[in-house]
């Protein structure tokens, strides 16, 4: 977020003036305009968010009327195994995905700055795969990671390696997924490019005649010039991976009970609390699992704009 | 297939028609929810998890359909969904008709996602008794029935007759009595390639049929009183054996990845291709090779307990009364014309119809009705030599011997406790005695809960 | 509010939204140094990273044309070439129903969030008012706020209004703006020339003229980026129609295909190629949007700052 501020706080405002307008007319009017997100927000944010609480030291089952049970539903969140089960399985792809996708990115997004025109083709190529609907890229990866006929573990094996069992080995379910995901890293890729043709060609050409190499180049100038981007990426795409749900609930989970039975190593939290609320209809304990959820990403996203505030350069601060 | 769609327009046509009633408040009916003095002949019926109906479906629905010619019928395909049932539930936008597996009918019943039926089934003229009793006790909970069965699956063993005769073996080595015979049988069907399997022995079919290892070890999953028995030691020690067979084939992660790769139905199926020895399945997998390959060389034994007498276990489905369920006189209609014996014989003749086309061999109906199981045999099941012929003997001789999980209000919890509890094992994440002593904890809980 | 895109992120890197570029700094990517050979290498590395890329997709449109005994075999080209897959997919599902769904509830959320999104981005850029930067604050604070806090409670509102085994709670809620696109919105509305503004107040134009005739027509790039990514966006959701929609024929694409997978996948009856032909058929929907569209998209994902 500091990243977005910091941004809108460099920008040139359209109707001039730092200070608030006294205009009664122009208040009524500019709540006009914003009344519909104020009304978005109260109804489905915020008031949700306090219901959630509430709901959460509830037994509900949508059915009948919900009962106060005090602190169990917290109690039963430090005892559910799978509660444990599917934080750490969630926190696990989380560290692997990452920055994974971030390097792979990044390195696609350098030399993609390197081919000048040519630049534009391999863009789309890269981007296409993110316009393929999330059900159907489950559904393709996991024939396409199947551990004795798929593709990957075929094409391994043509020089010379084993590959895992990416889909029924628990070790190596969520590398798998780490896989499936990569694919569509598109518009990451996009976005590091925009931002590296920012970057000013003269400060490569300063770094040069102070005889820096390739690597001082973009350490000292490449990744200080990107950085905004590199965070934004980095907040973004850990939110997103913290609620991974849709690919692997198409690859692991469904109708049938059992669909596939390493589903255990392909618990995410997100699923879990999908099933606990709409499955076997615990909606007060999948509240708390909810608020649970929410203050581990708000500590998350906390302790990242912290660290980075030290490494992220804005040039508009200079102004 | 091309009925399938057929029916899912009417599905959708049926779906407004139902805004429309529920909106009239029930012009067309007495205004009794309960059903008595409402013939439930006119209205709309709506269905969950009914999947896509094949001949012996949709003969049945055409049954239901001149018998109540005034109900819409609005079939909501695709399988049972947990979830999307309770959300519909909850929602108060609850089908008419809920069509789930039995096993699952207790947990529902103990939420009270579903109605007990007995007034109803009174009132209807449906009779218990005509049912087989395995199925009605899966469906009874605490003295009251919730649901009316339908189909009776039973397993046997079936065999690849190629693959025995490559392993020089004959079909009286594949057998379950002796389990020490059976590693070595198993290990002698198995064949690798490179890194990965060429052909599975012997699957033990974990974790779906642990309730048959657990049963040719002496013990059961559920006590009669519907709670779990899921540590019992001659549980934990089938599942240690049935285990050790997988180990010896390859481990779990590459035998589960190469049995997902299986034609299941196809032409170049898992027998075709020599990719399996022998597992246990259900009868109505015959219906499916008959057709995909009818030249290939099946064979089949029962599943026998450690004595050598034989064992089966069955499910199936029920059709059951959702909480809240628009037009529930319709519904008992519904149920009773799709599992009467009338009903079964139009069916089974649907079926010869599409045999004869096929000329393929009648392989058997499996049904919770056994007078009408012994019509159709006696008209339509001829007897034969081949492999095909004993195995639909074999099914029909387990409908008499199957048993069955008793039904349990926390029959869903207990079922996931404990094929968690498997998975655990296969992964190798647990050994079987700490992932069954564990999932009967998990089940204990859920059962002490339920209401 | 509505899902996030996947792979949609702003770009408030340097030199992003608005910035003036310093005086006399060029952009790196245009180097002077353009002899092939120098360039080679790259192309080589990318071509090869295409053909990753690529190669899942091809294979999927092959599997999706082979005979069930094929589909593992991975040869590109099919041996048997096998078309009734997708009227297979067609008898047992109703895709063109689920696509026409999906279309409906596209088309819906994508115009009442680009409208609704362009009011209120339009009310924190034009206006100086008290409480804006703290508005602006909850507005970007939302972002971050996982849908999964208030998918119960929004569950129940829908439950309430009788509204739940519908269509309507898919989308219904874009009515209210999407904190993302109200961001995207404003920054660009904050690069349009004040002068243009002040002329039409001059000439007596009401506040909402001001958005109506002068911002909307301008911002018609940014509003066609907004209205591709929530359609996008849409296409994808799954979690959604699982929670609302029980009746087969008002599923959308991405539960419909889950349908598909449930009874034609893993635990079903493996029919992998059927499963691959639906997954197709959902596919191709985004790609002839992306072929027409792929400049909004791209340039909204990667340049819209430039603009200003």
């Amino acid at each position: 977020m500091a990243v977005t501020t910091a941004n809108v706080a460099t920008r040139k405002l359209l109707p001039g003036g730092a200070r608030p307008t006294r205009n009664w007319r122009e208040i009524r009017a500019a709540y006009g305009f914003i009344s519909l997100w104020i009304i978005g927000f109260l109804v489905f944010t915020l008031g949700p968010m306090i219901a959630s609480l509430v709901l959460s030291f509830t037994d509900y089952n949508a059915i009948d009327a919900p009962e106060g049970v005090g602190l169990a539903n917290y109690r039963e969140l430090v005892t559910d195994p799978k509660v444990a089960k599917s934080l750490g399985n969630t926190l696990i792809y989380a560290v692997l995905y990452v920055p994974s996708s971030m390097v792979v990115a990044l390195l696609l997004a350098m030399v993609l700055n390197r081919v000048g025109r040519a630049s534009g083709f391999f863009r789309t190529v890269f981007y296409l795969p993110v316009m393929t609907p999330t059900v159907a890229v489950g559904a393709l990866f996991l024939l396409l990671l199947n551990g004795q006929e798929g593709l990957l573990n075929r094409t391994l094996r043509l020089i010379g390696i084993t590959g895992p069992n990416w889909t029924t080995d628990t070790n190596w379910v969520k590398p798998g997924l780490v896989i499936t995901m990569l694919w569509s890293l598109g518009g990451t890729v996009v976005i590091y490019l925009a931002a590296l043709r920012q970057v000013p060609k003269d400060l490569y050409e300063a770094a040069e005649m102070d005889g820096a190499n390739a690597w001082t180049k973009f350490r000292k100038v490449t990744v200080p010039m990107i950085s905004g981007a590199l965070f934004f990426t980095l907040i973004v795409q850990t939110i997103s991976a913290l609620q991974m749900f849709d690919q692997a609930y198409t690859m692991f989970f469904g109708a049938q009970q059992n669909s596939t039975y390493s589903n255990e190593a392909a618990l995410f939290y997100v699923i879990y609390l999908f099933q606990q609320a709409f499955r076997f209809l615990h909606m007060g304990y999948a509240s708390a699992l909810a608020w649970l959820l929410f203050l581990i990403i708000l500590i998350i996203t906390a302790v990242q704009v912290r660290v980075s505030r030290r490494f992220v350069y804005y040039e508009g601060e200079k102004d | 297939m091309t009925i399938t769609r057929r029916g899912l327009l009417a599905g959708s046509v049926g779906a407004l028609a139902l805004g429309a009633t529920s909106a009239c408040g029930g012009v067309s009916r007495s205004g009794n929810d309960t059903g008595s003095g409402d013939k439930g002949d006119t209205g709309s019926l709506s269905t969950q998890g009914f999947g896509k109906p094949d001949d012996v479906g949709q003969a049945r629905i055409d049954a239901f359909k001149s018998a109540y010619p005034n109900v819409q019928l609005a079939i909501n395909e695709g399988d049972f969904d947990p979830q999307q049932f309770l959300s519909a539930v909850a929602s108060g936008n609850a089908p008419s008709l809920v069509y789930l597996n039995r096993d699952l009918v207790g947990s529902y019943a103990a939420q009270g996602a579903i109605q007990p039926l007995d007034d109803h089934l009174a009132s209807a003229g449906i009779k218990t008794g005509d049912y087989r009793e395995a199925a009605i006790k899966e469906v009874t909970i605490d003295g009251k029935v919730y649901g009316v069965p339908e189909f009776y699956n039973t397993r046997n063993i079936l065999v690849n007759g190629k693959a025995l005769q490559e392993a020089g073996l004959t079909l009286a080595d594949v057998s379950t009595t002796d389990w020490n015979k059976l590693h070595t049988v198993a290990t002698k069907l198995y064949k690798a390639s490179g890194g990965g399997i060429a052909r599975i022995g012997f699957d033990p079919k974990l974790p779906e049929f642990l309730p048959l290892w657990a049963k040719a070890n002496g013990a059961d999953l559920v006590n009669a009183d519907g709670s779990p028995n899921l540590d019992d030691p001659r549980i934990i020690e089938a599942l240690t054996y049935a285990l050790s067979l997988i180990n010896e084939q390859g481990g779990w992660s590459k035998f589960k990845a190469f049995r997902d790769t299986w034609d299941l139905f196809g032409a170049g199926n898992q027998f075709v291709k020599n990719q399996a020895g022998a597992f246990p399945w259900e009868g109505w997998y015959v219906n499916v090779l008959v057709q995909s390959s009818p030249k290939l060389d099946l064979q089949s034994v029962p599943f026998t307990d450690k004595q050598g007498s034989p064992i089966s276990f069955e499910n199936g489905s029920a059709w059951c009364l959702p909480k809240g369920a628009k037009n529930p006189a319709a519904a008992i209609n519904w149920m009773k014309v799709m599992t009467s014996t009338d009903t079964w014989l139009k069916a089974g003749a649907a079926r010869q119809a599409t045999v004869e086309k096929n000329n393929s061999i009648f392989t058997g109906l499996f049904t919770a009705n056994p007078s009408a199981d012994d019509q159709i045999k006696a008209k339509y099941v001829k007897p034969g030599q081949t492999g095909f012929h004993k195995a639909i003997e074999n099914y029909y001789a387990s409908t008499g011997y199957a048993f069955a999980i008793p039904g349990s209000k926390a029959g869903s919890e207990i079922k996931a406790a404990w094929q968690d509890a498997v998975n655990r094992a296969l992964a190798g994440q647990q050994k079987p005695d700490a992932a069954m002593k564990q999932a009967q904890a998990d089940a204990s809980k859920a059962f002490s809960a339920a209401k | 509010m509505s899902t996030s895109p996947p792979g949609l992120t702003a770009v408030p890197t340097t030199g992003g939204p608005g910035h003036e570029r310093t005086e006399g700094s060029r952009p790196a990517s245009g180097r002077r140094d353009e002899r092939w050979w120098r360039r080679a290498p790259y192309l080589i590395v990318l071509g090869l990273a295409s053909v990753v890329f690529t190669y899942p997709f091809v294979w999927l449109i092959s599997a999706s044309l082979k005979p069930r005994t094929e589909v593992f075999d991975n040869a590109l080209i099919p041996h048997t070439l096998r078309l009734e897959n997708f009227a297979d997919v067609w008898d047992y599902a109703p895709v063109l129903t689920w696509v026409g769904n999906s279309a409906v509830v596209g088309l819906a959320a994508a115009t009442t969030v680009t409208i609704s999104s362009a009011l209120v981005a339009f009310g924190f850029a034009y206006f100086r008012f008290p409480g804006r930067n703290v508005l602006f604050g909850l507005v970007l604070a939302t972002m971050m706020l996982p849908q999964a806090v208030t998918m119960i409670p929004v569950y129940l509102i829908w439950n309430k209004l009788g509204l739940t085994g519908t269509q309507v709670p898919l989308w219904a809620q874009n009515i209210f703006g999407s904190a993302f696109y109200i961001f995207l919105l404003r920054q660009f509305f904050l690069g349009l020339p004040r002068e243009l503004f002040e002329a039409a107040r001059v000439d007596g134009s009401s506040f909402f003229g001001l958005f109506w005739r002068i911002a909307l027509p301008l911002a018609r790039p940014a509003l066609a980026i907004v209205f591709v990514f929530e359609i996008q966006a849409s296409w994808n959701d799954l979690i959604r129609p699982l929670i609302y929609l029980q009746e087969t024929s008002l599923f959308t694409v991405p539960r419909g295909l889950k349908a598909v997978i449930d009874t034609f996948g893993n635990g079903g009856e493996q029919h992998w190629e059927i499963v691959m032909a639906a997954s197709l058929i959902a596919t191709l929907p985004m790609i002839i949007i992306f072929a027409v569209a792929q400049r909004h998209i791209i340039e909204g994902i990667a340049t819209q700052g430039r603009k200003g």
